[in-house]
C-alpha cells in the first residue's frame, strides 16, 4: 500500500473541495451552469461530523463537473475507494422534456439506468423551458416534472427538484441546495463509516508484524483529508493529532533501529509550518517514516487546520510544547554544537561557563556515524594542524586551571563506535582506554603524546586502505564536516562553519543576541555570564577595553553576591585586561581583590605572584599616588579586653591587631591609624601615626602606635592608611578574629568597640596640708603635706614648694617623707601607739626617705607612686613683732591672718610630666600662749594684783619653767622679787587649749624718777621660758634643730615674750570729757543726728609743756566709717580757756547707716595724756540705732 | 544522582555548596546554580496565579535540560535550597523538607554567624547522608 502514497499525495494535493457531478442528461448545462455556480460556495451547509452531530458549516466549496469531464472518468473502482474523498458527493440529473410520451419512452430509462447505482446519491432537476406566455407549454412541462416526481421521488427522500428558465422560481435554488447538501451529508456519513471501519480493522492488527504505518497513514490522512474538504477541520486536526499518537507509539515501541532522518540538505531550517516541506515519499522507510520530517509534516499539518479554524494561539501553544519535547529527541539525533563536531572547539574558551552551558546540550548521535569522504586526506591534515597550533591559553599570574571539557567526553568513542563498518568497542576502547579524549587537548605535553601516537598509528598512506581502522579526532571532524555541508542549505550559517574566524564572529553575534535577551527578561546572572563570554571573545580579539568593561560586569556580579569561586575564574582576566590597558589602578584593586580571595582558592604560588605584582607595582615609576582599598585583605582591631584608659592630657601608646592577608611579609612604609570619638562626630578623626615601616607577617600582627594627648570622650578606631610605595592605601574593615570573613558585602553593623577612652579631667593627686593647727611661729616648724595620689602614678613626679613671704625652708635640714595611711585608719593605730609617744611619725614601719630640695623643688620617690604620703618640710615662719598681751576689758582681737602664711605647690606628674596640679596651701602660725590681763585686786596699800592669763594656742603640750615680768615705768614690783611668781609653780604644764594663770604683786611707782622719763619702756614684758611637746602630726611641735636628737633640752629653752599694757589709773584728771544724751527718739538709719561732748576743764591748765596755744585743744573723732557717716570737721582746735572751770560742747553731725546697737564716735583729745582725762562713760559703750523708717512715699492709693 | 547540592542566601551569596560528581566540575555547577537563581527570582516575582502554589516552598524544575535537573526550594527566609541532578526526578518537597531541617539545625548553632557560609562538618555529613539516601530511594 505503501506503493500507493505517491498517488495519494499528488491526488490529495490536487484536489481540496467537494465534488459534485453533473450528469446532463438533455444538453442543459451550458444554459444553466452559471446558475448553478452562482450559489458556489454553499453559503451555510449542514454536515454530520464524526460523532454525527449536526454542524453548520459557512461557505463550504464544491466544483460542479460534467460527469463526461476526464477527471471523473475512467477511474478504477480500486482506486475510488481508496481515494474516495476525491470522488463526487452528490450526482446532479440534469433533464428537460416537453413531450409525456418522449419522457416515457426514453427519458425515464435512461433515468433508471442512471440511477440505480445506488452508492451514489443522486437528484434530478427538471428544468423547463416553456415560457410563461406560452400555457400550453407549461401544462406540459407540469405534467412531465409530475410524473418524474411520481417515478423517482420515494417517500422517504424527494429528489426531484424543477427550474424554470423562463418563470421566477425563487424556492427552486433553495430547494436544490438542501438536496444537494443531504446528499453530500449522506456521502459524507457513509464514506466517513468506511474509513472508520477500515481503520478499526488496521487497528486491530496493530500489533501484528504485517502491520504497515503507511497503510494506517493513507487511511487516516484520507480520513482527516474528508473532514478537512468539507471544511470539519475540528475532526480534521483529531484524525491529525490521533495520527501522532500513533506514530509516536509506533517509533517509540519497538526496538527497531529507526532512521530520524533530517540529514538531508535543508534540514537545518525550520520548515515547520510547511506540511509540503519534502515529499512523503522520500521519508518514508519500510513500514515508516523517518521521524525528523514526518513529526515536522504532522505539525505543519496541524497548524494549518488550526489556522483555519482561526486558532493561531494555539499554534504558538502546540508549537511551543511540540518544540520542546520534539527538541528532546531532536538532540538525540540532530548535528548540534556543530562548530566543535568539525573541529573549531578550540575556539570557545575552555571556561567552567562554557563547560556549563554546554553540558547543557545534548551532543549528535547520528545512528551511524558518517564517514571519512574519499580524497579529504588533505582535509585530515589540515584539522591536525589546527591542534597543533592551538596554544592552549594560560592565564595570567601563571594560574594553573584545568580546562573543563567542552566537547562531548566521549565523542571518539561513540564516533567510532557508530561507524556502521567497525565492530563495536574493540579498537577503539584500546585507543582512548587509557586517556580519555577529554584530557586528550588539556595540558600540551599529553596532548603531543596522543597526537603522535595517532599519527603512528595512521600516516596519511594507508588512510585509504585501512577501513577498521578507527577513525581519529581530526577524521570524525572532517566526516562531520562533510556531512554537514551536506545538510545545511542555510548560506550564513555554512559561512559561519566554514573557517575558525567566521565561526567565532558568528559565536559572538550569538551570544550578544542571547545576553541582550537574558537581560531584558531580567535573567540578570544568565546575561551577566555571557557578558563574560564575549568578554573572553573580545580579549582574543584585542578588545581589551571592551573585554574589561564585560569582566568588570562579571566580576561585579559574582563579588556582589559572593560567588567567590566563580569570581576567581573571572578576576584574573578582567585583571590581565587591566595590566595590558594599564589601568594601574584597577590592576591593583584587582591583585588585592585576588589576595582578598578565599585562601583556598588559589595556589599559594599564585598567591605570591599577585602579591608580588602588588609590591612591584607599587615601587614602580607611577606618576601620581594610587589609593587603593585593602579593606577585605587587612583587616585591623583593637586588642581584646578593655580599652586603653587615659586620663585626660596623658599621652599613651595604642596597641591595635592588624590581619594581613598577604601571603608574604609585606612591608608597609607608613601606617596611619585614625581614631573617631564615638560621642563627638564634630571633632573629626584624629590619625595616629606609626613612623616607622612597619613589616607586616602573614595573619595577625601587633602594632603599638603613640597616641598623643586627645581630649577626653571614647574613641573608635576608624580607618587603617598607609603606603607602600606610591600606593596609598586604606582599610576600613573591622575584624573580630581574623581577616577570614571577608564577603565583606554582608558585613553587618559590627558593634564598634571603644580602644580608648580618655576620661574628663579629674583631679588625679591631692596636696593638703597634714594638719590644721597652727605651728609655732618663728621656731622651725615641721609642715606635713599630704601626697594622695587618686588611682594615678605619681612616678618621677617633681614638687615644686614656693614659699609665701614670711616664711622660709630651713634647707639646713632635709625633708623628710613617709607614708601614710588615711585619718580614719591611723585613729585605729593611735590608741596602740600612744605608749611610744616619743616618735614623732605616725607609721613605724612604712617607708621613710629624707628628700634634698633642689632648686626649689623635689623629686618623689618611686615608692611614693601609688600610695599616699606625707612630706614633712623644715619651714620656719618669721615675724618681727612682739606678741601683745590684751587686758580683759578690751577682748582679744588678735588677727589670724597675722599667723597665716602660705606655701605655693606645683606638683609635675604624668608620663611626660604633662599633669600638673598647683594649689597652695595655708599654714597657720602663731605664738604659744595668748597673754590676757586683768587687775584682780587692787589692795588698800595700792598693791595690784595683775593677773596674767595664758591661753595656750598650740595643740601641744607646754612646759612652763619659768615666768618673769619686766615692769613698764611707773610700775614695780612689790617686795624685792624680781618679777618671778613663786617659783615653786613651776613647772607649769598646760595643755593644748586650756589656760593658765600667773599672779603678779606690782604697785604704782609713787614718783617717777626724772631718769625713767625717757620712757625706755613703754610696755610691760611678760616673759615666759617653756618648753613644748607635741607632735608634727597633731600641730605645733619641737622645733627642728640642727641636730635633730636632741629635741628635749632644746625643747626647755624657748623663750616667750609677750607685751603688756598696763594702764596707769587717771589720778589726776585736768579735763573730762562727757558724751552728751541723745535725742529721746531715739536713732534711726539715715537720720540726721547731732552728736555732742562736752570738754570741761577741771583744774587750771599749769602744764609748762611747750604749747602755743594752751587756751586751745585739738579733738579729733574716731568713728568706725561702716557704721557712720559724719559731716563736719573730724579734727580740729577748738579754744578753751585756761581757766578752772570753763567748758564747751563739741558738736559733729553724724548719721547712722546700720540699725543695732553701736558704738557711737567717740571723741579724743590727742594732745591730752590718756591719764589726764576722765570720761564718762568710762568706758566703750553701745548705743542703739533703729532701723529706718518706713517710706510710704512711693504707695499710690487705688 | 544528585550531582550538587546548594544552599543560597536570602541575598543571593553561597551559603553551602556541595558537588557529588567523580569528575572535577564543581566550578560547572557553581554557574548552574548560579544561574538558576534567575529562575528563581522570576518564579518569586511573578508567581502563578494558581492558588495552591501560595504557600508552597518547592519550587519545581527550574531548569528543563538535558544532563542536568535543576530543581528549587524556598524557605521562608528567602533562603535557596538548589539541587542539580542528573537522570532522576524530584517528584515532592520531601527531600527538601530534609535538607531544610538539616540547615535550621545548622544555623541554629550560637557560633554561626547568620549570613555567612556554613562550615559545620555536620551538616556536610548530614547533607550527604541525605543525598545518599535520596539516591538510594530513587534508584529503588
Amino acid at each position: 500500500m505503501a506503493n500507493y502514497l505517491a498517488q495519494f499525495q499528488s491526488i490529495k494535493s490536487a484536489c481540496d473541495h467537494i465534488v459534485i457531478a453533473v450528469e446532463d442528461v438533455s444538453d442543459l448545462w451550458p444554459t444553466v451552469k452559471s446558475g448553478f455556480e452562482e450559489r458556489l460556495p454553499f453559503k451555510r451547509a449542514c454536515l454530520n461530523n464524526k460523532t454525527r452531530n449536526l454542524v453548520f458549516v459557512e461557505n463550504l466549496p464544491a466544483e460542479f463537473i460534467l460527469t463526461t469531464d476526464s477527471r471523473l472518468r475512467s477511474r478504477f473502482p480500486q482506486e475510488q475507494l481508496l481515494y474516495w474523498f476525491r470522488e463526487p458527493y452528490a450526482t446532479v440529473v440534469l433533464v428537460t422534456c416537453e413531450d409525456l410520451d418522449e419522457f416515457k419512452t426514453i427519458l425515464k430509462p435512461r433515468l433508471k439506468l442512471i440511477v440505480q447505482n445506488d452508492e451514489r446519491e443522486w437528484l434530478i432537476v427538471f428544468v423547463s423551458k416553456a415560457h410563461p406566455s406560452n400555457d400550453q407549454a407549461t401544462k406540459m412541462a407540469k405534467k412531465v416534472y409530475a410524473k418524474i416526481e411520481v417515478d423517482f421521488n420515494s417517500k422517504k427522500r424527494e429528489r426531484c427538484c424543477k427550474l424554470d428558465l423562463h418563470g421566477p422560481e425563487p424556492s427552486f435554488w433553495e430547494d436544490l441546495e438542501s438536496k444537494i447538501m443531504e446528499s453530500i451529508r449522506n456521502t459524507l456519513d457513509r464514506r466517513v463509516q468506511f474509513y472508520e471501519d477500515e481503520i478499526r480493522k488496521l487497528s486491530e492488527q496493530r500489533l501484528m508484524p504485517v502491520w504497515n504505518f503507511c497503510n494506517f497513514f493513507i487511511l487516516k490522512e484520507s480520513m482527516a483529508f474528508i473532514f478537512e474538504m468539507a471544511h470539519l477541520h475540528e475532526d480534521a486536526l483529531r484524525e491529525y493529532d490521533e495520527l501522532e499518537l500513533c506514530y509516536l507509539e509506533t517509533v517509540n515501541v519497538s526496538g527497531k533501529q529507526r532512521e530520524f532522518g533530517g540529514i538531508d540538505h535543508g534540514d537545518d531550517q525550520a520548515a515547520l509550518l510547511s506540511p509540503a516541506n519534502k515529499a512523503l515519499t522520500q521519508i518514508v522507510q519500510d513500514d515508516s517514516f523517518r521521524e525528523f520530517e514526518f513529526r515536522q509534516y504532522l505539525f505543519a499539518s496541524q497548524s494549518k487546520l488550526l489556522f483555519k479554524l482561526n486558532r493561531p494561539y494555539e499554534v504558538a501553544s502546540r508549537g511551543y510544547s511540540f518544540i520542546i519535547t520534539f527538541s528532546k529527541s531532536l538532540a538525540k539525533h540532530e548535528f548540534m554544537r556543530l562548530a566543535y563536531l568539525i573541529g573549531y572547539g578550540s575556539a570557545i574558551e575552555r571556561s567552567p561557563v562554557n563547560s556549563a552551558s554546554l553540558s547543557m546540550l545534548p551532543w549528535p548521535k547520528p545512528s551511524v556515524w558518517p564517514s571519512v569522504p574519499p580524497n579529504a586526506s588533505s582535509e585530515v591534515i589540515a584539522k591536525e594542524k589546527l591542534f597543533l597550533q592551538e596554544i592552549p591559553k594560560v592565564k595570567h599570574f601563571g594560574i594553573q586551571r584545568k580546562p573543563l571539557p567542552l566537547e562531548p567526553s566521549v565523542l571518539l568513542r561513540e564516533a567510532n563506535r557508530r561507524r556502521a563498518s567497525l565492530s563495536v568497542g574493540n579498537v577503539s576502547e584500546m585507543f582512548d582506554g587509557s586517556d580519555s579524549d577529554a584530557s586528550l587537548r588539556m595540558s600540551p605535553s599529553n596532548k603531543s603524546q596522543v597526537i603522535t601516537m595517532s599519527r603512528t598509528n595512521s600516516s596519511p598512506g594507508i588512510f585509504e586502505s585501512s577501513i577498521d581502522r578507527p577513525m581519529r579526532l581530526a577524521e570524525i571532524f572532517v566526516a562531520s564536516e562533510h556531512a554537514l555541508k551536506h545538510t545545511i542549505s542555510n548560506p550564513d550559517l555554512w559561512k559561519s562553519l566554514s573557517s575558525v574566524e567566521e565561526f567565532e564572529q558568528k559565536y559572538l553575534d550569538l551570544l550578544k543576541g542571547a545576553a541582550d535577551n537574558y537581560h531584558r527578561s531580567w535573567w540578570k546572572r544568565h546575561g551577566v555570564v555571557l557578558d563574560g563570554e564575549i568578554a573572553a571573545v573580545c580579549f582574543k580579539r584585542g578588545n581589551f577595553d571592551l573585554a574589561a568593561k564585560s569582566y568588570e560586569k562579571v566580576c561585579a556580579l559574582y563579588s556582589g553576591e559572593g560567588w567567590q569561586d566563580l569570581l576567581a575564574e573571572v578576576l584574573p582576566n578582567l585583571a590581565e585586561c587591566q595590566k595590558i590597558l594599564n589601568d594601574k589602578a584597577g590592576y591593583l584593586l584587582s591583585c588585592v581583590r585576588l589576595l582578598s580571595l578565599d585562601k583556598g582558592l588559589f595556589s599559594k604560588k599564585e598567591r605570591q605572584d599577585f602579591q608580588s605584582e602588588v609590591i612591584s607595582l607599587a615601587h614602580s615609576e607611577m606618576q601620581d599616588p594610587v589609593p587603593l582599598d585593602v579593606s577585605s585583605l587587612i583587616t585591623f582591631s583593637g586588642n581584646p579586653g578593655p580599652p586603653l584608659e587615659l586620663c585626660d592630657g596623658d599621652p599613651g601608646t595604642l596597641s591595635v591587631t592588624v590581619w594581613s592577608g598577604f601571603p608574604d611579609d609585606i612591608t608597609l612604609d607608613s601606617l596611619n591609624l585614625s581614631l573617631t570619638a564615638t560621642y563627638n562626630a564634630d571633632e573629626g578623626a584624629k590619625t595616629l601615626k606609626s613612623s616607622t615601616a612597619t613589616v607586616l607577617k602573614p595573619g595577625k600582627n601587633t602594632i603599638t602606635v603613640d597616641l598623643p594627648p586627645q581630649k577626653p570622650g571614647s574613641y573608635v578606631l576608624g580607618v587603617l592608611t598607609g603606603h607602600i610605595g606610591l600606593l596609598r592605601f586604606r582599610s576600613h574593615s573591622f575584624s573580630k578574629v581574623g581577616p577570614a570573613d571577608s564577603d565583606d558585602f554582608m558585613s553587618y553593623e559590627k558593634p564598634t568597640r571603644p580602644i580608648l577612652k580618655v576620661f574628663n579631667p579629674r583631679s588625679l593627686v591631692d596636696l593638703a596640708a597634714a594638719i590644721s593647727s597652727p605651728l609655732l611661729i618663728n621656731e622651725a616648724q615641721w609642715v606635713g603635706i599630704i601626697v594622695r595620689p587618686v588611682d594615678y602614678s605619681l612616678k618621677g613626679a617633681v614638687l615644686h614648694i614656693d614659699t609665701g613671704p614670711g616664711l622660709k625652708i630651713e634647707e639646713s635640714h632635709f625633708i623628710e617623707m613617709e607614708s601614710y595611711i588615711s585619718v580614719s585608719q591611723s585613729v585605729a593605730n593611735l590608741g596602740n601607739r600612744h605608749g611610744s609617744q616619743k616618735d614623732s611619725s605616725l607609721i613605724v614601719n612604712k617607708d621613710f626617705e629624707q628628700l634634698h630640695l633642689n632648686d626649689g623643688k623635689i623629686q618623689l620617690p618611686d615608692w611614693a607612686s601609688n600610695v599616699n604620703s606625707i612630706l614633712w618640710i623644715p619651714v620656719r615662719a618669721l615675724n618681727n613683732n612682739l606678741a601683745r598681751g590684751s587686758s580683759s576689758v578690751t577682748p582679744q582681737t588678735q588677727s589670724i591672718v597675722d599667723g597665716m602664711r602660705t606655701i605655693a605647690l606645683k606638683l609635675e606628674f604624668g608620663v611626660s610630666h604633662n599633669q600638673i596640679f598647683e594649689r597652695t596651701i595655708a599654714v597657720h602660725f602663731t605664738a604659744p600662749f595668748h597673754v590676757s590681763t586683768r587687775v584682780s585686786d587692787k589692795c588698800i596699800d595700792g598693791t595690784i594684783l595683775l593677773q596674767v592669763m595664758l591661753h595656750s594656742q598650740v595643740k601641744a603640750s607646754l612646759t612652763i619653767s619659768d615666768a618673769w615680768l619686766d615692769l613698764q615705768d611707773g610700775f614695780v614690783h612689790t617686795g624685792q622679787g624680781n618679777g618671778r611668781p613663786t617659783s615653786g609653780f613651776f613647772p607649769l604644764v598646760i595643755s593644748p587649749t586650756s589656760r593658765a594663770g600667773l599672779l603678779f604683786s606690782i604697785y604704782l611707782e609713787k614718783t617717777p624718777t626724772e631718769v625713767e622719763v625717757e620712757e625706755l619702756r613703754p610696755d610691760s614684758i611678760l616673759n615666759i621660758q617653756y618648753g613644748i611637746s607635741g607632735d608634727r602630726t597633731v600641730g605645733a611641735h619641737t622645733p627642728v634643730t640642727s641636730n635633730s636628737t636632741g629635741t628635749e633640752d632644746a625643747g626647755e629653752s624657748l623663750i616667750f615674750r609677750s607685751a603688756l599694757v598696763l594702764q596707769r589709773p587717771v589720778l589726776d584728771p585736768s579735763l573730762a570729757v562727757g558724751f552728751l544724751p541723745l535725742p529721746s527718739g531715739g536713732l534711726r538709719v539715715g537720720q540726721l543726728v547731732s552728736m555732742q561732748w562736752r570738754v570741761e576743764r577741771l583744774k587750771d591748765f599749769e602744764e609748762n609743756e611747750a604749747c602755743q596755744s594752751k587756751d586751745e585743744v585739738l579733738y579729733e573723732v574716731n568713728a568706725n566709717s561702716d557704721n557712720w557717716m559724719i559731716a563736719g570737721r573730724k579734727r580740729g582746735h577748738i579754744s578753751l580757756p585756761t581757766k578752772q572751770g570753763s567748758r564747751i560742747v563739741i558738736s559733729i553731725l553724724c548719721v547712722p547707716l546700720v540699725a543695732g546697737y553701736v558704738r557711737p564716735p567717740h571723741l579724743d583729745l590727742p594732745d591730752v595724756n590718756e591719764a589726764n582725762i576722765s570720761s564718762n562713760p568710762p568706758g566703750p559703750h553701745l548705743i542703739c540705732v533703729l532701723p529706718p523708717a518706713l517710706s510710704s512715699s512711693f504707695c499710690v492709693p487705688a | 544522582m544528585i550531582a550538587c547540592v546548594a544552599v543560597v542566601g536570602h541575598q543571593n551569596n553561597p551559603l553551602y555548596i556541595q558537588s557529588f560528581t567523580e569528575a572535577d566540575d564543581a566550578l560547572k555547577l557553581h554557574h548552574i546554580v548560579h544561574c538558576s537563581l534567575d529562575v528563581v527570582d522570576e518564579r518569586v516575582n511573578n508567581p502563578k496565579k494558581s492558588g495552591p502554589t501560595l504557600n508552597e516552598t518547592f519550587l519545581g524544575l527550574l531548569y528543563p535540560t538535558e544532563n542536568y535537573k535543576v530543581y528549587g526550594y524556598l524557605t521562608n527566609t528567602k533562603v535557596k535550597f538548589i539541587i542539580v541532578t542528573t537522570h532522576l526526578d524530584v517528584r515532592d518537597a520531601d527531600f527538601f523538607r530534609r535538607f531544610h531541617a538539616a540547615y535550621v539545625d545548622a544555623v541554629s548553632n550560637p557560633f554561626h554567624v547568620p549570613g555567612k557560609k556554613i562550615t559545620s562538618t555536620t551538616f556536610a555529613e548530614r547533607v550527604s547522608t541525605i543525598v545518599k539516601s535520596f539516591g538510594l530511594s530513587s534508584a529503588g
